[in-house]
Formats: structure tokens, C-alpha cells, sequence
């Protein structure tokens, strides 16, 4: 089990190495996501439409769109100068390899909505700070869920020629529940109720998050395989 | 996973009847041989003869269509963890990555291959093929030959006892070639087994005990060095490629 821990955690770590070194990933994903939510407010009156109604819909797209690109660029590192092939050949079990990426990804979204969270607090003028610890939750529980099948497509799709088409076409229709989820429980929040209140939107988010990490750890092993 | 343990005093390489189809090419068809501990083959063919697909069934990356294979006395279809400790690769692409540091590359793999106190046999490895002056620069500012040194050290931080190198000269100069030859010849001791495929005909004669040409999937020759004239190997060789053209 240490072994196995060991073999993650040195996949994180090599992952965040490479982008500390090259600051492509990050600033890629973040300028995107802020172009998104630009496009959006200024297609939007947001005098005539509520900001909570609209704002976690644009909220989530801006993440997801962001994500994607995080996704794509995942396993297209792993096959810069054959990486993969190098991993595939250690005595790594593949469910290693998925978690080691699958943590990679889920963290660097989870920066960059650190980030992007202020943004579209001033963006669409809500007060998120009174609400920050659901709101928190929400996205931990989205960003989980969207890192999981995301990794696992990512892993699927970069063997295609085809992978920065595919992966949005593959990932976005199996993402609608969490998106719906994680959508609809923003807005509730901003409109000022609690966790509580929705807890059958929470256990759809964590049922999916959990089937799309078990589907992740059954199928894995098939997928990276040649 | 079924753990999957070798015989005692197993050949270092030995493979029977080994097929493999992509769709309905027939990739290998057939191939049978056997490699004892401390060996060096030197395996040459025409391009898309199947000798990377031979050495990727040899290190578990390809299932085989048919056939049995065992590495260091281990069955290649199980892809035992403990075979996986046993082979080093080195291939035409690197597997390194390119924005972090010789350091960093040897470390992770030495990780990744549960060796222990993974710094300090990084820095031994990559001082053994000479390039602990260059070993926190980028890898992606580094030559064609360089990244050949390093990849030998990235597959022998476990300390493998095969390796399998593909085409392991490509891409490299005079000099560059010259450096690697001696690596490998270091690297070739009486319990390291070591399988080469090349074009590279002196280099490949020079380092090996045994010789093997693969052809459409099949093996055409199998001699010992000492069988084999170098003069004459290059007529022999085109010789054998021809005839073996012909078969069905």
C-alpha cells in the first residue's frame, strides 16, 4: 500500500513539477475561463435577468470549458516522448496511474477556481462570502466528479488523432447530471439556503462521483493497455 | 492479479511460437527462441519485419495473439509486477519528460520502480553515462545522444537483468554513437541478458554472442557470432531477406 501510495503521489508530483516549470496549464485554463464568463456578462442584462439565476449556470460553463482544456493537455504530456510507455512498463498498478492523474487534475481545477471565484463575485456583483463554506463543498463535490470521468477519457481519448475533438463530444454528455447538480445547488446557495436543504441534489453528485471513480478503476487497466 | 513465479534456473529469454495479429496482419508468425543469462542477441530485420512488436510482447507492453514467452522466468500474458523489476527498456523515443531534469526523470522512474533511497541512485546512474554536470538542466534542451545516455540510466536505475534496447543508435552521430556503444558494452555483463534490434550492422556484430534476422514475422537466421563472417554479414543478410521473401 505505501508502494502504492508512493507511485501517486510521485504522478502528482512530477505533474505539478512540469507545470511550476512551464506556467502552461494554469494560465491557459484560467484566461479561458475568464474569457467565458466575459462573453457571457456581456450577452447578458443582468438588469433585466437575477445574477443568481444566471451566474452559476456561467459559473460552471466557464469551469468545465477551462477543465477541458486541462483534461486534453493531461495524458498529451504523458505521450510527449513516450512517456506513457515509459510508466506502462514499471511495476505500477494502472489504477495508480489513474489516481496519480485524476489528483493532478482535480487540483489544478481546484486552484484555479480559488481563483476564479473572486472573479465572478465581482463579475456578476454577489456576495459569495456568506456563503462560502456550501459553496465550497459544491464545487469540491463538481470538480471531483468532472476530474474522475474527465481523467478517464483524457486517458482514452489521447490515443485518437482526433483527442482534442473527442474528449468535449465523450465527456460532456456523461457530465450533464454533475453539471445539473452542481449548477442548481449554486444557485440555491447564492439564494441563501443550506446544504441541508438539498441534500437529494448532494447524494446525486456523490453517487455519480462515485460511479465515475469505479468505472475509472474497472475499465483503466483496459484503456491504457495498447 | 495472479502472481506468477519463475521456474529455478530459467533461460533468461525464451519464446514459443509467438504470433501476433493486427487485425488481419500477422505481425509475428511464429517466432521461437531461447536466450541464457548473460547473452547478447543482436536481432536485425528489414522495417516492419515485427522486431518492435517482438519487443513489446518480450516486455509485457503487447499481449501476444499466441504463443507462450517467459523473461526471467516469468510468463509475459501475467505481466507480473516482479518481471516488470526484471527489464529495462531503452527504445527510440525517451520516455523522459522534457521539462524536468535528469534528476527529477530518475527519480520519479526510480519511484516508480520502488528502488530504494530513489535520489541517490538517481545521481549514480546519471553520473555512470556522464551527465551529472547537466543533471538539473531541462531535458528538453538536450542533445539527440545526450537524451540516448539518459535513457540508458533511466532503464537501469532498477538494475534490470534484461534489457531490451530498440534501434537504441538512431538519430545518433559518429560520436554520439561511439559513447552509447560504450555504455552498452559496459552494461553487458555475465548476468545482464540483453536484446538489441538494429540496422546497424558493425555495431550490432561487434557487441553480441548471438545473431537473429526477423523477416515478415519469422526468424530467417539464428547463428552464433562466431558463425558469422562481419565482411560478409551484410551479403549474407540480404541474401537471407530475399529468400525469406518468398515465403507463404
Amino acid at each position: 500500500m505505501n508502494a502504492y501510495l508512493s507511485q501517486v503521489k510521485a504522478i502528482v508530483w512530477k505533474d505539478f513539477v512540469t507545470e511550476f516549470k512551464t506556467r502552461e496549464l494554469f494560465s491557459s485554463m484560467f484566461v479561458f475561463a475568464i474569457l467565458v464568463m466575459l462573453i457571457f456578462i456581456f450577452s447578458i442584462n443582468l438588469s433585466v435577468v437575477g445574477a443568481n439565476q444566471v451566474g452559476p449556470g456561467i459559473l460552471w460553463v466557464a469551469i468545465l470549458f477551462a477543465g477541458t482544456l486541462g483534461l486534453n493537455r493531461s495524458f498529451t504530456l504523458e505521450k510527449e516522448n513516450g512517456c506513457l510507455q515509459g510508466l506502462m512498463l514499471a511495476p505500477v498498478d494502472r489504477s495508480a496511474i489513474y489516481f496519480g492523474k485524476m489528483l493532478s487534475n482535480f487540483t489544478f481545477l481546484l486552484i484555479m477556481e480559488a481563483f476564479l471565484l473572486p472573479v465572478f463575485m465581482i463579475f456578476f456583483n454577489v456576495d459569495i462570502g456568506s456563503h462560502l463554506g456550501p459553496l465550497l463543498i459544491v464545487v469540491f463535490m463538481g470538480t471531483l466528479g468532472f476530474s474522475a470521468l474527465g481523467t478517464l477519457l483524457s486517458s482514452l481519448s489521447s490515443n485518437l488523432k482526433t483527442r482534442e475533438i473527442m474528449l468535449p463530444i465523450l465527456l460532456y454528455p456523461l457530465i450533464v447530471p454533475i453539471a445539473i447538480g452542481s449548477v442548481r445547488m449554486t444557485g440555491q446557495i447564492l439564494d441563501g439556503k443550506s446544504l441541508a436543504d438539498m441534500m437529494n441534489w448532494v447524494g446525486l453528485i456523490l453517487c455519480f462521483d462515485i460511479i465515475f471513480i469505479s468505472v475509472s478503476i474497472m475499465t483503466i487497466d483496459h484503456i491504457l493497455e495498447e | 492479479m495472479t502472481e506468477s513465479k519463475p521456474s529455478p534456473n530459467p533461460p533468461a529469454i525464451q519464446v514459443q511460437g509467438i504470433r501476433k495479429y493486427f487485425g488481419h496482419l500477422e505481425a509475428l508468425r511464429g517466432v521461437d527462441f531461447e536466450l541464457k543469462k548473460g547473452e547478447f542477441l543482436s536481432l536485425f530485420g528489414p522495417n516492419g519485419a515485427g522486431k518492435t512488436t517482438l519487443i513489446g510482447i518480450l516486455s509485457a507492453l503487447t499481449r501476444p495473439s499466441s504463443g507462450t514467452a517467459t523473461v526471467a522466468g516469468y510468463d509475459v500474458k501475467e505481466a507480473d509486477p516482479e518481471m516488470r523489476r526484471e527489464i529495462g527498456v531503452i527504445s527510440h523515443a525517451s520516455f523522459l519528460y522534457a521539462d524536468l531534469s535528469p534528476l527529477e526523470n530518475i527519480r520519479f522512474y526510480a519511484t516508480m520502480y520502488g528502488v530504494d533511497q530513489a535520489e541517490e541512485r538517481a545521481i549514480e546512474v546519471i553520473d555512470e553515462v556522464g551527465l551529472r554536470p547537466r543533471m538539473h538542466d531541462r531535458v528538453r534542451t538536450f542533445s539527440r545522444g545526450m537524451l540516448q545516455r539518459l535513457s540508458i540510466a533511466r532503464a537501469i536505475v532498477h538494475n534490470p537483468s534484461v534489457l531490451f534496447l530498440d534501434e537504441p543508435y538512431t538519430g545518433l552521430d559518429q560520436h554520439a554513437s561511439e559513447i552509447l556503444k560504450e555504455q552498452l558494452q559496459a552494461l553487458h555483463t555475465d548476468q545482464r541478458t540483453i536484446l538489441m534490434t538494429t540496422h546497424d550492422f558493425s555495431r550490432g556484430l561487434e557487441m553480441c554472442d548471438r545473431v537473429a534476422v526477423l523477416v515478415r514475422g519469422k526468424l530467417a537466421l539464428w547463428e552464433t557470432v562466431s558463425n558469422i563472417d562481419p565482411a560478409g554479414f551484410e551479403r549474407q543478410y540480404l541474401d537471407t531477406v530475399d529468400q525469406a521473401k518468398e515465403w507463404r
